[in-house]
């Protein structure tokens, strides 16, 4: 029980969770590793129907990230509810849906629609990039981050995280819009908006157009966001963005965040749960702690006001 | 841990677990580089200890595996399995640096590691009865046809290879095939080795000549997979084509390998992950972009 943390009502036995777009719907790592060991999994994002999502090429490798324009291709939220989540029901893991909507309706009735048995937790899909429609174009928006969070908020009685953005001006204005609208928790952040150019053929590389960057390239911005966020909210945050050990996952936990999420290094390592595990345990030891909680928050910042840190 | 399938929708492919040849599900593990031989140009053969790909292997199927040495490039890369030795647990991978990933595998020394997931993917299925299995390759895409003939040899069935390349230096994988008693033929762009010209011109003079049934196997660039697939349906032959489209995870989580599949009852085509609905798929079946 050590690893164990509660986020707004959510319980995790601990704070590893698989990110939204990284862990496919859980069932492809059936086999491959015991879906137990995860705190949680978020699904990929899920509209009210299936989606192609974008033409390829979808992702391409820069400098210690990945940039990626997939499109929220997805099977669709009755799909996953019909066929998915029974498969998931055996495993000892909280099954998180993260929620998509072209409009605000849309991510209501989606909402309606996941608050199925066997579902924990929502997460608000409000800042996917490679979207024509909503996506970014909601939560780049206080006024319509706020619909979109009171709108699945009173569509469900499951808790609601929306997952915010990075490319804002300041993440915090956000945070304490979905707080204010409603939200229990805060998933901080999705990817970045980026761009890499084939300068051979001067087109971008990946089909889309731009795409969203992740990867241990976009940790120390995450950290920084995620710090900042916990700091302007009263609801728990959790951290994602480029982890790929245990210290990545600490860092995260040290600057504020109650949970963290694993994206892209699923992609290399199936096992990385089991080893970030072992990493939070001995940590917790050789620090002599009790609990991961109190490694929470836990960080000493110098007395100089940080640079950028608005005042509050 | 059995595998458990989905069953199927109409709409966007449902997740399948990856699949291996006995439904025996991949296993991730480090593998420590057992040889290493360096080949002419920029290829390479290395062997490393994985007691479940050496088990369970089929031909086609690959595996992800990325150099513990290296944290940059971030992915593992997909290798088809070029032939396993089950008494020794090993499996063997025929590369050519291409880029960094390569680059960083093909420099591991003995005992150094790799992270890596395998066997995936669904492998090639054998010809029907009395058909000769005639495999086409194009550069390092001779590799997964050296398990190919290994298992067609076992079951006692006809096979022939066709290799081609830009030039001889190409063409490195010659030798395993007098052990699997398959004919080799060869071509070279530059005509410097065997045919001078296309490796399917050689095939279809092959066919011409031939009044048997056969099925025909393809691995190489898609502009050789898409010929083959033409080439096929010209003749009312079956074929399997082996697609290599950039690949994250090769457990249909990332969705970055999905080409475009129109199966028989489809009224249009659905992306679908090649790493685990392939990378084989029956020609008829691939839209060609």
């Amino acid at each position: 029980m050590k690893l164990a943390v509660e986020l707004g009502g959510l319980r995790l036995k601990n704070p590893l969770i698989a990110a939204s777009g990284t862990f496919g719907y859980g069932v492809e790592y059936e086999g491959i590793l015991d879906l137990s060991t995860l705190g949680g999994i978020v699904s990929k994002g899920l509209y009210l129907e299936a989606r192609d999502g974008c033409a390829v090429p979808r992702i391409v490798e820069t400098p210690s990230g990945l940039l990626n324009a997939i499109g929220l291709q997805g099977v669709g939220i009755r799909a996953f509810v019909r066929d998915v989540l029974p498969r998931l029901a055996r495993y000892d893991t909280a099954v998180i849906v993260n929620v998509c909507g072209d409009t605000v309706e849309e991510y209501a009735e989606v909402a309606r629609i996941a608050d199925a048995p066997g579902v924990a937790a929502l997460e608000v899909n409000i800042s996917c990039p490679n979207v024509k429609k909503g996506g970014i174009a909601f939560g780049g928006d206080a006024r319509m981050t706020h619909e979109v969070v009171s709108a699945v908020r009173k569509a469900t009685r499951l808790p609601v995280i929306p997952k915010l953005s990075p490319n804002v001006a300041d993440v915090t204005v956000f945070a304490r819009v979905c707080e204010e609208a409603g939200a229990d928790a805060i998933s901080c952040i999705n990817t970045l908006l980026g761009l890499a150019i084939d300068v051979e053929r001067r087109v971008p590389r990946l089909a889309f157009g731009t795409g969203g960057l992740s990867g241990p390239a976009i940790r120390p911005i995450a950290v920084r966001m995620a710090w900042q966020a916990a700091r302007a909210v009263r609801i728990p945050v959790i951290g994602v963005g480029g982890i790929t050990g245990a210290e990545d996952a600490l860092e995260f936990l040290v600057a504020g965040c109650r949970a963290v999420q694993v994206g892209t290094a699923n992609f290399v390592d199936p096992g990385i749960y089991s080893r970030i595990l072992d990493g939070l345990q001995s940590y917790l030891q050789r620090h002599r702690l009790e609990t991961i909680a109190d490694v929470v928050g836990s960080l000493r910042f110098p007395e100089a006001e940080a640079p950028g840190e608005p005042r509050t | 841990m059995g595998i458990i399938r989905g069953p199927a929708v109409s709409s966007a492919s449902m997740p399948t677990t990856p699949a291996t040849s006995a439904d025996r599900p991949p296993v991730n593990r480090d593998v420590p580089l057992v040889r290493r031989q360096a080949l002419d140009g920029a290829y390479v053969l290395l062997t490393f200890r994985h007691p479940e790909v050496a088990a369970g292997a089929r031909a086609g199927q690959f595996v992800m595996i990325k150099a513990s040495t290296v944290s940059d490039p971030i992915l593992r890369r997909p290798f088809s399995i070029m032939s396993v030795d089950g008494p020794e647990s090993t499996f063997t991978l025929f590369l050519k640096v291409v880029g960094p990933g390569s680059r960083a595998l093909a420099e591991l020394r003995p005992g150094e590691a790799a992270g890596c997931l395998g066997p995936l993917g669904r492998p090639f299925t054998a010809p029907p009865e009395g058909h000769e299995a005639v495999c086409v390759a194009g550069g390092y895409g001779i590799a997964p046809f050296v398990l190919f003939g290994d298992e067609l040899r076992r079951a006692r069935r006809r096979s022939r290879v066709f290799y081609g390349g830009r030039s001889a230096g190409d063409l490195q994988l010659r030798d395993p095939f007098a052990a699997l008693e398959a004919p080799l033929a060869c071509a070279t762009e530059d005509g410097s080795f065997g045919h001078h010209g296309r490796v399917t011109e050689a095939v279809e003079a092959y066919l011409d000549t031939r009044p048997g049934p056969a099925t025909l196997y393809a691995c190489g660039p898609d502009a050789m997979l898409h010929a083959v697939a033409r080439l096929a349906e010209k003749r009312g032959l079956p074929a399997q084509v082996s697609l290599d489209p950039w690949m994250g995870c090769g457990v249909g989580t990332c969705l970055g390998c999905v080409v475009w599949i129109r199966r028989d009852h489809e009224s249009r085509p659905k992306y679908r992950c090649a790493c685990t609905e392939g990378p084989v798929f029956d020609a008829r079946e691939v839209v060609w972009a």
